[in-house]
C-alpha cells in the first residue's frame, strides 16, 4: 500500500464530522444532476404522462414496457444503432490500434502525429456532420466529383438517399472523428508497458508477432476495455451526427435509439413512453458493458 | 491555475442560469433567421409606435422542427421564455391542446375576422377557439416552363407524358420534395387528395391510408422516380428543388409560393418562361393543395399578455404583411392582399388533419412513405403498416 492512498496520511487533527462535511456539497450536486434525473426517468417509465393525460403522471404498471416489446420502430432503431455501433467501433478500434502501434514505434514523429490526429476529435460532432453532409452531397459533393473524375462513377450518386449508403456515410464520418480517441488511449497504454518485458521476449527469440501476442496485447487489455466501453456507450447513444446528416432517414433506416427517444419526448410529448425507451437503452448498455468486462478485464486479471 | 478554473466553471454556470436572452425587454419573440432584415425593421417600427415597449427579437435556426422543439422546451419549463410564438399551422392543435397558447378568439376585431382567409383562421383554431392569428398562407403550386409546355398539365397522366416529352440529358421532368421530412407529407397529400383519398378523416378521425386511392397515390409518386424525376429526388427539400429548377434543370416543379418571388432574380421569370398552375389530380377528381402558413400566437406563460397582443396585432396589420410580402414573397393571409395570380391556387387549399397527435402521425407517414419511395417496402405494404400504426396512435 502506498502512502498517498493510506487513510493515516489525513491529518488527525481534523474531526471526522468536518471531513464528512466537505463531502456534502459535491454529494448534493451529484444527487441533483445525476441521481434525481435517473430516478425520475425510472419513475416516469412506469407512468402514462403525455399530452393526452394533460402531463399528469398516471400509473401504468408495465404498459410502456409491453409497448416496447411490440414496437417495430424501436426494433428498427435498435437494429440501426447496433449496426452503427458494431461497424464504427470495430473500424475505429482497428485503425486506432494500427496507428497507435505505428506511433509507438516512431520516436521522432510521435508527438506531431498525435497532434495531427487529434484535430477531428476536437471539432464538435454537429460541425463534422455538416462537413460530411457536404462531402456526400450528390450535386456539389467532393466525393462524387472525385469518383467521376477518376472514372469510377459515370453519374453522381445520392449517397444519403439510400439506406445502405446513408448508414455507411454516417459510419465513415464517425470513424474519421473518433478514431483519434481510441488512438490516444491505446498510445497511453503502449507507453505503460515496461521495456524489460520486450527485452525478455527478445532474449527468448520471439519475433514481432510473439511480442505483440504475449506482451503488447495482454498488457493493453485494460486500455482496450476503456477505449471500447467509452466508444460503445457513445456510439450507442449517437444523436447529433444522425440528426444533422440524415435526420433518421431515408425511411427511418438510420434512426438510432437516441433519435427515437428524443422524438418521443420532445415532439410527441409522450414522456412516459420516452422514459421507458431511455430505461431500455440503459439496460442494453449495462448488459453490453458487463459482457465486455467479463471478456476483457477478467481475462487480463487471470493472465497476470 | 485552480482559481482560474474555478472562475471559469462559475462563469459558465452563471451564464447558463440566464434564460433565453431577454435583456430588460418587455417581450421576446423567437423568429426564423432574419436574413433580409425585414423582421428587425418591423420591430423598429413597432418601437417607434409604442415607445414604452421593448421587444427582443431572437433569430432561431432555419429548421422549423428545431424551432418547434425550442418552443416546447421553453413551455415545458413553464417560464415565459418566448412571449410571442411564430407558429406553423401544424403546431396549433398540439400547443393548444397542451394549454400553452392564449385563447385569442375575443381579441380579434370583427373587421379582421372578415378579412383573414377563412381556411387560415380555421387552421389557427382548436376546438373552435382561435389560438393563432394568421400572417401568411402557403399552398402547393405546380411551376412549369412556359417556353417548353404551352398548356400546363391538369392530370397525373398529362404530367407524366409532358415530363417525359420535354426532359433531356441535363433537364429532369418533374421535381418534388422526397426527403423524409414534413415536406414529403405535403407532397403526398396533394397526390392523395388528387386521387380522391384522404389521410385521417377530419371529423371521425378514421384512418384511410390503406384504401386503394392511397396506394394508387403512392404508386404514382414512386413511378415518377427514374422516369420524370431524378433518383436523388428522395433526398431533396424545397431549396434543392428550387435551385435546380431556377437553373433550368427541370420542366416542372412542385413547391410553395415563395419561389415565385425568388424567381424574379432569374432569367426564367424575366423572359416570361415560367408559369404557375394548380397541382395536378387524377381524371375525374379535383386539384387540392396542401395548406401551410405562419401566424402569431401568445405564450400562456407571458407576463405581459396585453403588450404581446399589441405586438401581434401590429405585425398582422396589412401594411406590415405587405412589407414582408414584397421582401420575402410570402402571401399575406388577408383576402384583400392576396395577389391575383395566387387566387386560383389558394382556393383549393386543404388543411392537414388538425389533431394534437399530428407530429407522431406525420412521422409514421413520413417513415413509411420514404421507405416505399426508396424501395425498402412496396407501397401497399408501407401504407398498410402506416395505417395500422396510426390507428394504434389514435387509439382506434
Amino acid at each position: 500500500m502506498t502512502v498517498g492512498s493510506s487513510p493515516s496520511s489525513v491529518p488527525t487533527s481534523i474531526p471526522r464530522w468536518a471531513r464528512l462535511a466537505w463531502f456534502v456539497p459535491g454529494f448534493l450536486l451529484l444527487l441533483a444532476v445525476v441521481c434525481y434525473p435517473i430516478l425520475r426517468t425510472i419513475f416516469l417509465s412506469f407512468t402514462h404522462e403525455s399530452l393526452a393525460t394533460g402531463f399528469q403522471p398516471e400509473f401504468a404498471a408495465f404498459d410502456n414496457f409491453a409497448r416496447l416489446a411490440g414496437d417495430s420502430r424501436l426494433r428498427s432503431s435498435i437494429g440501426a444503432t447496433a449496426v452503427f455501433t458494431l461497424v464504427s467501433v470495430s473500424a475505429e478500434f482497428l485503425i486506432g490500434l494500427l496507428l497507435a502501434l505505428a506511433a509507438n514505434a516512431m520516436q521522432r514523429w510521435r508527438n506531431a502525429l498525435r497532434v495531427i490526429l487529434l484535430v477531428p476529435w476536437t471539432l464538435p460532432t454537429a460541425v463534422i456532420a455538416v462537413l460530411w453532409t457536404w462531402i456526400f452531397n450528390d450535386q456539389f459533393g467532393a466525393l462524387n466529383a472525385l469518383l467521376i473524375r477518376a472514372g469510377i462513377l459515370s453519374s453522381p450518386v445520392a449517397w444519403l438517399a439510400h439506406p445502405g449508403t446513408a448508414m455507411t456515410a454516417m459510419i465513415v464520418a464517425d470513424v474519421w472523428k473518433t478514431t483519434p480517441f481510441v488512438f490516444l488511449i491505446l498510445v497511453a497504454g503502449l507507453q505503460n508497458i515496461p521495456h524489460d518485458l520486450y527485452e525478455a521476449i527478445e532474449i527468448d527469440g520471439g519475433g514481432a508477432w510473439a511480442r505483440f501476442r504475449h506482451v503488447t496485447w495482454p498488457h493493453l487489455l485494460p486500455f482496450v476495455f476503456v477505449a471500447l466501453i467509452f466508444r460503445i456507450v457513445q456510439a450507442f447513444a449517437i444523436f447529433d451526427l444522425v440528426w444533422v446528416m440524415t435526420g433518421g432517414g431515408p425511411g427511418g433506416s438510420t434512426e438510432t435509439i437516441s433519435v427515437y427517444t428524443y422524438q418521443t419526448y420532445m415532439r410527441y410529448l409522450d414522456f412516459g413512453y420516452g422514459a421507458s425507451l431511455a430505461v431500455a437503452t440503459v439496460v442494453i448498455l449495462a448488459i453490453t458493458a458487463g459482457l465486455l468486462y467479463r471478456l476483457l478485464v477478467k481475462k487480463y486479471e487471470s493472465a497476470l | 491555475m485552480r482559481t482560474l478554473l474555478a472562475l471559469l466553471v462559475t462563469g459558465v454556470f452563471a451564464l447558463s442560469l440566464r434564460g433565453p436572452g431577454r435583456d430588460n425587454a418587455d417581450l421576446s419573440m423567437l423568429m426564423e433567421p432574419d436574413g433580409a432584415g425585414v423582421w428587425s425593421e418591423l420591430i423598429d417600427d413597432f418601437h417607434a409606435q409604442y415607445p414604452g415597449l421593448r421587444v427582443d427579437l431572437i433569430e432561431g435556426p432555419p429548421a422549423t422542427n428545431t424551432r418547434e422543439d425550442m418552443y416546447t422546451t421553453s413551455f415545458l419549463s413553464g417560464a415565459a421564455g418566448y412571449d410571442i410564438v411564430y407558429c406553423d399551422v401544424i403546431w396549433v392543435p398540439k400547443f393548444a391542446a397542451a394549454g400553452w397558447l392564449l385563447d385569442l378568439t375575443d381579441r380579434l376585431s370583427p373587421a379582421d375576422t372578415m378579412d383573414f382567409l377563412p381556411v387560415d383562421l380555421r387552421a389557427g383554431s382548436y376546438q373552435d377557439r382561435l389560438y393563432r392569428i394568421p400572417a401568411f398562407t402557403d399552398a402547393g403550386i405546380l411551376y412549369y416552363r412556359k417556353d417548353l409546355v404551352s398548356q400546363p398539365p391538369a392530370t397525373f397522366d398529362e404530367l407524366m407524358r409532358l415530363g417525359n416529352e420535354f426532359k433531356s440529358a441535363d433537364r429532369s421532368g418533374f421535381l418534388w420534395q422526397g426527403k423524409q421530412f414534413e415536406g414529403l407529407v405535403t407532397v403526398y397529400l396533394e397526390v392523395l387528395w388528387g386521387f380522391g383519398g384522404d389521410w385521417i378523416d377530419a371529423t371521425t378521425h378514421e384512418v384511410l391510408l390503406d384504401r386503394p386511392e392511397a396506394i394508387r397515390a403512392l404508386e404514382f409518386l414512386k413511378s415518377t422516380i427514374g422516369t420524370i424525376s431524378p433518383h436523388a429526388v428522395t433526398t431533396y427539400v424545397e431549396e434543392d428543388t428550387r435551385n435546380l429548377f431556377q437553373n433550368g434543370r427541370s420542366v416542372f416543379l412542385r413547391n410553395w409560393p415563395y419561389v415565385w418571388t425568388l424567381l424574379n432574380e432569374s432569367p426564367l421569370r424575366r423572359e416570361d418562361r415560367v408559369g404557375m398552375s394548380p397541382v395536378v389530380h387524377a381524371r375525374g377528381y379535383k386539384s387540392a393543395a396542401t395548406l401551410g402558413g405562419w401566424g402569431f400566437g401568445i405564450s400562456r406563460f407571458t407576463g405581459n399578455p396585453d403588450a404581446a397582443w399589441q405586438l401581434v396585432e401590429f405585425l398582422t396589420r396589412p401594411e406590415q404583411l405587405m412589407k414582408v410580402q414584397t421582401r420575402l414573397g410570402r402571401i399575406p393571409a388577408r383576402k384583400s392582399l392576396v395577389p391575383p395570380e395566387f387566387q386560383p391556387i389558394l382556393e383549393s387549399a386543404r388543411m392537414r388533419p388538425p389533431i394534437p397527435e399530428y407530429a407522431p402521425a406525420s412521422d409514421i407517414l413520413q417513415r413509411w412513405l420514404s421507405g416505399a419511395l426508396t424501395g425498402r417496402t412496396s407501397p401497399e405494404e408501407a401504407l398498410k403498416n402506416a395505417a395500422r400504426e396510426t390507428r394504434a396512435l389514435l387509439g382506434m
